[in-house]
Formats: structure tokens, C-alpha cells, sequence
């Protein structure tokens, strides 16, 4: 009596918070295949947005036209960026390990001579109102227009190059102008294969959509 | 009980950050703009109306012992559909509040009020507190965002205000700028709802001699009042 | 009120009572005015030196700092309705430790924000002297620090006769951190006359913490005219020294001698100045052993680890508010009461 009592108790809990997850799960499932294209797009847009900001325009869909090269640390993924068929820039993104407070993402966009069209911070931690100044326009373009030809050391002023650093965060500007400086070299070792033929473009657009989720 | 009683009590009496200060959280780590303040708030205020009236209308089915799991669930789906929506619509605002847009599952402000209210009340009137403590919390964090922004930033809502010879004072809009905004926001109110009191003639709603000494924490922690006794036994 | 005392005072007049007040009884004529002035004068030397090094600049944030603090205080107790004790000193003190915190080349606006946090919301808001959690000169230095970083670690001076010559450098602790960062290695070969030079206060940093000599001989007059114990200011040095030797012993590569790490930065004006600061440190020895141990602990970490530098400020404002908890914890046990077991649990 006392025993089936709580046994009937206990499947009646079960049974009502059984609706409840239900219920709940159906209109997560529903919400969520309404919101999967939307946030796919959003996205692919933020992805974008990156790349327009360091490249020269361009007419494709960049974000598809992608190669993935490695090297012993890293594995750099390059968007080609074209205008009527032909590339008019490569944009890929770097990580410099030694920032002031950990590591620094930088996206480079170079054309197809290794100058730099565009730089963008993507991601660090540096102090706010010091390193942090590394997002700043005002610093960010003053690699526009620069290769590894020119200028010949990639060094800020203080360590007898040619880039000026921030104020204060002499490790931050550093760290970036060294991690530019590797990209370009990177760059300039695979510019064959990133520049590639058509082939390979149809390829790696497969992998692309593999990335994207 | 009116409906506008119920209405408004977020706004004052019952605020859920300075009068209640609950749901800190979010409230201490997303104001460092006004804009992330709106965007919490209002997704706050979206989940807490949709928890009180979900709640309140499936309160007589609840069997008791498993109403917090049910609340939670319940609160639990309407985040996430926050989450989807606010990913796919509002990228750019979702990826600035993050971590914290999940987090409200947990925050105190909306189990509390599905506790404390929507469990007890009819629909129509768990809607109205919902949506006047959801507004309460929205207000109180772009007042929070609005300060720290404008302090911290030099911009309110993103327009420059003080121009650019004015050097930020960065400490706001890093963490300890969150409390101490906070603090001084609290101790104004109180402040504030004292005088209030005197000139209506009612009962304020804190006590005037309001100091550490008579706080219940500061009693036990040294052993004062109630908790020596028992510790010399 | 006027009223019911005068309706009582005959009444009261006429029975002769007890007074009953509450210890101390005695009174050796010290005053809370009397100790500030102490200290004051303690820092006179370092302040003084640091104006023939730095010349005019650092009298003028060292008045700035002093003025602002003292009108911040009065203002704030006039705003707050309490009586306005600006006769203690204790502004005085707090203006004179936040100007000897900054660098000479601190804008006017900076040394004014400084005093306004040190004062209005580190000490009054508190409700005033003796009931601030925080040593109010170092939280006025680490909210310059956090918020302007750039003018609180950018702008060093090299000190020279007068300030004659504006040269700007780096701090000692600053050129490790940086050689450190760009080359793995401290770098670090001091002659003997680099050494002294460190001791005298021929080095770039904040206003009150290059003269080490200076410092230390004001830190004894303290001690000797028991203003000040000895506890906290072993404690914490000793702890910097012991932590930076294990681990320059483990890689003297990476990490600098201990002897260096002690005389630089602001460590000196920080033991023997602020960490002692009555009101926001523990009042028994043991208690102040712990504090200053804590200290050390804290600084060496930030030193090496952190993100900062320099930690002394941070280290002594984070013990600051362990303070009553070590206050608990090392409560004397009351005379001729049995030592128990649970006696700090409660």
C-alpha cells in the first residue's frame, strides 16, 4: 500500500516534468531551425566584415575562395579576395605569442606583391588605455603600403626600425609589427601556392563550409 | 492589490539591483555602456515576462516538490530562444554581452519573482510584475552603463559627449568601476528614499542608523549578539 | 532636547555620581595630530630629495597634492555635515604620501583626481578617518594607475641636479620587465657605483620611493619614537628579499637578484609608510608579521608574474583588506585565560 503509494508519487513527477522537458524541447528545436540561417549568415558577415576592412575590394564570395597552409606552429587559413576573376588580395590572420598579456590576433591583407593593404586586430587581451591602443586606426595604418622590401627592418623606432609604437606599450607594438612582418614571410615562402590555379579554388571551397560551422 | 502597485514596485520599493541587489552578475559585468545595459535589461525583461506567464499559468499542474526544476527548465528554454534570436538578429550585441546572455538562466531576479509571484498569482497580474521588475532592472543598468560609459568613455550610446581632450577615466569601465558606481548609486537611493520618507511621513524603507555595526554579517562574523553565546558554550 | 536638559540639569547637579568612562585611562599626550606630523616630518628628507632631483616639477605636484587633499576634505565634511577636522593632519599626510606615489611629470588634472578618490571616496564615504578599509593615498595611486597608464608609467625623468635636465627613462623595474620581454633575459650587471646609485636615489620613479637611503632613516625615526613597530616593515621586505632569492636562485636568468628587486620600485615607502598605516593594518605583532609577509608575497608575484611592473601598491591594498580577518585570527588571547583549541574558529 505505503510502497506503490510513493511508486505512483514519484511516476507522476517523473510524468509531469517529462511534459514539461518535452514541450520545452520542441520549442527549442523549432526556434532553433528558424534562427540556424540567420546566425549562419551573421556569421559569415562578422567573418567578412574582417576581411573587407584589410583588402581592396573585391567581388566574390572571399570567405569561400580559401586555402589552409601550415606551418611548424601554426596553420594560417588565407581568404583570396578577387576582382573579375583575378586576385587582388590575400587576406590571412596571424597570432603573435608574446604580447604584453598573452596572445594577439592580427589579420593581414597583402596583394599579390606582398604590400600590405590593410591590418586588423582581431583578438587580445592587452591593458586597456595602453596596449589596447593597438586596436586604434591611427596605428594599425601605418603598415598600409608596406612590404618586406621596404622598409628593410621590421623593428618599431626604439629598436632601430621605422614603426612607431604606442605610448607606454612598447612590447604590444612590437608584438605586432614582428607578428606582420612573419605573416609577409610566410606570404612570400607560399606565394605560389596561395596565388594557386583555378583547380585548387574548387577544391577548398568544400573546406570552407567544413570551417564555417 | 493594484495594478499599478504591482506595476511600479520595480521601479523604487523593489528594485531588483539597488533595493533587492540581486542579479549582480550581469549587472557588474555588462554595464560598461549604456547599450549593453538596454541589450541585458531587455533581454532580462523578455525572459522574466515570458517565465511569469508560462509559470503563472501552469501553476496549478506543478506538483510542489519539483517546482524549482520546472521553473528553471522553463526559464532555461526561454534564455536560450534569447540566445538564438539575439545571435541571428543582433550579432554584433550578442557578441559583446556573450557569456552573459546564457547566464541569466541563473539570475536571482528571474527565479525569484517565478517563485515569489508567478507561482501564487493569476496570469494577468504576474505579467504586470514581470514586466515592471524586468523594466526596473533594464532602467537601473543603463543608469549603471549610462555613468560608467560617460566616465569611462567620454560617449553615452556611443556619441561622443566630452570630446577628444577628454582622457577617460579607464577604472570605470573595468570592473572596480562597476562596484563603485554601484556603492554610491545605492548609498544616494537610500539617501534619497530617507528624505522621501520624511516628507510623506511614512515609514522609510531602510532602517536610518543604517551602519556596518548593526549589518547581520558584521554581528556574527565577530562573534557579537546571538553568535557569542553560543560560542562560549 | 533643548527643553528636557534643562529641565533635568538640577536634578542631576545635585546627586553626586560615578563617571564611568571607558579605557585607556591613562593619556602619555599623544594625538592623532601629533603622530601625523611625526610621519610628516619622517618624509620630509625623501620629499626634499626628491625636489633637488627633480626639481621644481615635484614641488608643484607635491603642493598640488597636499592643497587638493586638504580642501577635498574639508568640502566633503562640510557636504557630509561632520565636524571638520582638517587640524588632524591626517589630509596633510594623505596629500604628501599620494604626491611622493606619482611621477614628477604628472599633469595638474591627475594629482587632482588622485586626491578627490583618495580622499572623498577611499576615507570620507567610509565615513572618515579611522573607519577606511583602504589606505586612501594608495587607492588615489592605483585608480591614476589603472585609468591613466599611460602618464602614471610612461613619462619617467631622469633625476638630475635641480631636474635641470629633462631626460625621460625608464624605472629600474620597468627596464627589467621590458629586457625580459624582448631579449628572455633580465640583463642584469650593475657596477658598484649603480648600486649606490640605487641606494642614494640617482634613478627614475615616483617622487617617493628613489631615495632608499632617505626612507630607511625616516622609517627608524618612526620606529624609535614608536609611531611605528618594526614588524610590518621586516616582514614585508624580508618576504620580498627571501621570494625573489628562491626564485633567482631557481633562474637567474629570468629573475632579477633579490637585493635589486628590494631597493627598487616602492617598496621602502610602501613598508615603512603604508603598510603601517594604523587604521587600515592589524594591530597586533603576530597580525602585522602576516600582513607584512602577505605584502611580499603579493608584490613578488605581481613583480614577476603580473601584468604590472611594480605591485607593491596593489600587494598593500589587497593585505589591506584581509586586515580583519588577520585581526581575528591573531586576537591575543585575554590574561589569565586558558589557551583553547578553538579559540580563533568561533
Amino acid at each position: 500500500m505505503e510502497v506503490s503509494f510513493i511508486m505512483k508519487e514519484i511516476l507522476r513527477l517523473c510524468f509531469v516534468m517529462t511534459v514539461i522537458a518535452a514541450i520545452s524541447a520542441g520549442v527549442l528545436a523549432f526556434v532553433d531551425q528558424q534562427t540556424e540561417e540567420p546566425i549562419k549568415n551573421a556569421m559569415k558577415d562578422e567573418e567578412m566584415s574582417a576581411v573587407e576592412s584589410v583588402l581592396p575590394p573585391f567581388d566574390n564570395e572571399a570567405d569561400k575562395d580559401t586555402l589552409t597552409l601550415k606551418d611548424e606552429a601554426d596553420e594560417y587559413k588565407f581568404y583570396r579576395g578577387r576582382k573579375e576573376g583575378g586576385i587582388v588580395g590575400v587576406a590571412f590572420t596571424v597570432i603573435a605569442p608574446n604580447g604584453y598579456s598573452g596572445e594577439i590576433k592580427v589579420m593581414v591583407g597583402v596583394d599579390t606583391q606582398g604590400v600590405v593593404q590593410g591590418v586588423q586586430i582581431l583578438d587580445h587581451r592587452e591593458t586597456p588605455g595602453l596596449g589596447a591602443k593597438i586596436e586604434t586606426a591611427d596605428f594599425r595604418d601605418q603598415y598600409k603600403g608596406k612590404s618586406l622590401a621596404d622598409p628593410e627592418a621590421w623593428d618599431v623606432i626604439k629598436d632601430g626600425g621605422t614603426f612607431k609604437h604606442i605610448t607606454g606599450a612598447t612590447i604590444s607594438s612590437r608584438a605586432v609589427t614582428h607578428s606582420i612582418a612573419r605573416a609577409l614571410e610566410f606570404f612570400a615562402a607560399n606565394r605560389e601556392m596561395i596565388l594557386g590555379s583555378e583547380e585548387e579554388k574548387s577544391s577548398e571551397s568544400a573546406g570552407s563550409e567544413e570551417n564555417l560551422r | 492589490m493594484s495594478v499599478w502597485k504591482e506595476f511600479n514596485k520595480g521601479f523604487w520599493s523593489e528594485n531588483p539591483i539597488f533595493r533587492l541587489v540581486l542579479g549582480l552578475c550581469p549587472t557588474l559585468a555588462v554595464t560598461t555602456t549604456a547599450e549593453n545595459g538596454i541589450g541585458m535589461g531587455l533581454a532580462s525583461t523578455f525572459v522574466l515576462v515570458c517565465s511569469n506567464t508560462v509559470i503563472a499559468s501552469i501553476r496549478k499542474f506543478i506538483p510542489k516538490k519539483i517546482r524549482i526544476p520546472a521553473f528553471i527548465v522553463t526559464i532555461a528554454t526561454f534564455v536560450t530562444i534569447v540566445d538564438l534570436v539575439m545571435n541571428g538578429y543582433f550579432h554584433a550585441l550578442h557578441k559583446s554581452l556573450g557569456l552573459f546572455i546564457p547566464l541569466i538562466v541563473v539570475n536571482c531576479i528571474i527565479l525569484g519573482r517565478a517563485e515569489a509571484f508567478a507561482s501564487k498569482n493569476p496570469v494577468a497580474i504576474s505579467i504586470v510584475d514581470g514586466l515592471g521588475m524586468g523594466i526596473g532592472f533594464t532602467l537601473s543598468l543603463v543608469l549603471l552603463g549610462a555613468i560608467r560609459e560617460l566616465l569611462g568613455n567620454g560617449t553615452i550610446f556611443g556619441a561622443v559627449l566630452f570630446g577628444d581632450s577628454y582622457l577617460p577615466l579607464l577604472l570605470m569601465i573595468l570592473p572596480p568601476g562597476a562596484f563603485i558606481v554601484l556603492g554610491m548609486i545605492l548609498g544616494l537611493m537610500n539617501q534619497a528614499e530617507i528624505k522621501l520618507a520624511e516628507r510623506t511621513g511614512r515609514t522609510p524603507l531602510i532602517r536610518k542608523e543604517h551602519d556596518c555595526a548593526s549589518c547581520a554579517i558584521h554581528r556574527s562574523w565577530w562573534g557579537l549578539g546571538k553568535g557569542q553565546e553560543t560560542a562560549e558554550q | 532636547m533643548a527643553d528636557t536638559s534643562e529641565g533635568k540639569k538640577p536634578k542631576q547637579e545635585a546627586a553626586p555620581r560615578f563617571l564611568v568612562s571607558s579605557s585607556p585611562h591613562l593619556h602619555d599626550g599623544q594625538s592623532v595630530g601629533g603622530i601625523m606630523r611625526l610621519v610628516i616630518y619622517a618624509l620630509l628628507p625623501a620629499a626634499l630629495f626628491s625636489i633637488y632631483v627633480f626639481g621644481l616639477s615635484a614641488v608643484r605636484v607635491i603642493v598640488l597634492s597636499v592643497a587638493s587633499s586638504v580642501v577635498f576634505e574639508m568640502l566633503s565634511q562640510r557636504v557630509m555635515k561632520r565636524t571638520v577636522r582638517i587640524g588632524d593632519w591626517s589630509a596633510v599626510l594623505t596629500g604628501l604620501l599620494l604626491a611622493l606615489n606619482l611621477p614628477s611629470t604628472s599633469p595638474w588634472w591627475l594629482v587632482v583626481v588622485g586626491s578627490f578618490f583618495a580622499i572623498v571616496i577611499a576615507k570620507q564615504i567610509y565615513g572618515g578617518l579611522g573607519y577606511n578599509p583602504f589606505n586612501p593615498a594608495l587607492v588615489g595611486r592605483v585608480v591614476l594607475l589603472i585609468s591613466f597608464p599611460v602618464q602614471m608609467t610612461a613619462r619617467w625623468i631622469a633625476p638630475s641636479k635641480w631636474g635641470m635636465e629633462a631626460v625621460t627613462t625608464a624605472t629600474p623595474l620597468g627596464r627589467i620587465r621590458e629586457s625580459l620581454m624582448s631579449q628572455g633575459s633580465v640583463d642584469l650587471h650593475l657596477t658598484q657605483q649603480e648600486w649606490i646609485d640605487l641606494l642614494i636615489g640617482n634613478r627614475a620613479g615616483c617622487l617617493g620611493e628613489v631615495s632608499i637611503v632617505l626612507l630607511l632613516a625616516g622609517g627608524i625615526f618612526l620606529i624609535a619614537k614608536r609611531v611605528i613597530s618594526w614588524h610590518t616593515p621586516v616582514a614585508f621586505i624580508g618576504a620580498v628579499w627571501i621570494f625573489t632569492g628562491i626564485f633567482h636562485l631557481i633562474d637567474p636568468m629570468k629573475y632579477a637578484d633579490p637585493s635589486f628587486h628590494v631597493i627598487t620600485g616602492g617598496l621602502f615607502i610602501g613598508a615603512f609608510y603604508m603598510a603601517t598605516d594604523y587604521v587600515t593594518s592589524p594591530i597586533t605583532g603576530r597580525g602585522m608579521l602576516i600582513f607584512g609577509v602577505g605584502c611580499g608575497l603579493i608584490t613578488v608575484v605581481i613583480r614577476l608574474f603580473g601584468a604590472y611592473p611594480e605591485g607593491v601598491s596593489f600587494a598593500i591594498l589587497l593585505m589591506n583588506a584581509a586586515t580583519p580577518l588577520i585581526d581575528r585570527f591573531s586576537r591575543p588571547a585575554v590574561f589569565g585565560a586558558r589557551k583553547r583549541k578553538a579559540a580563533a574558529g568561533g
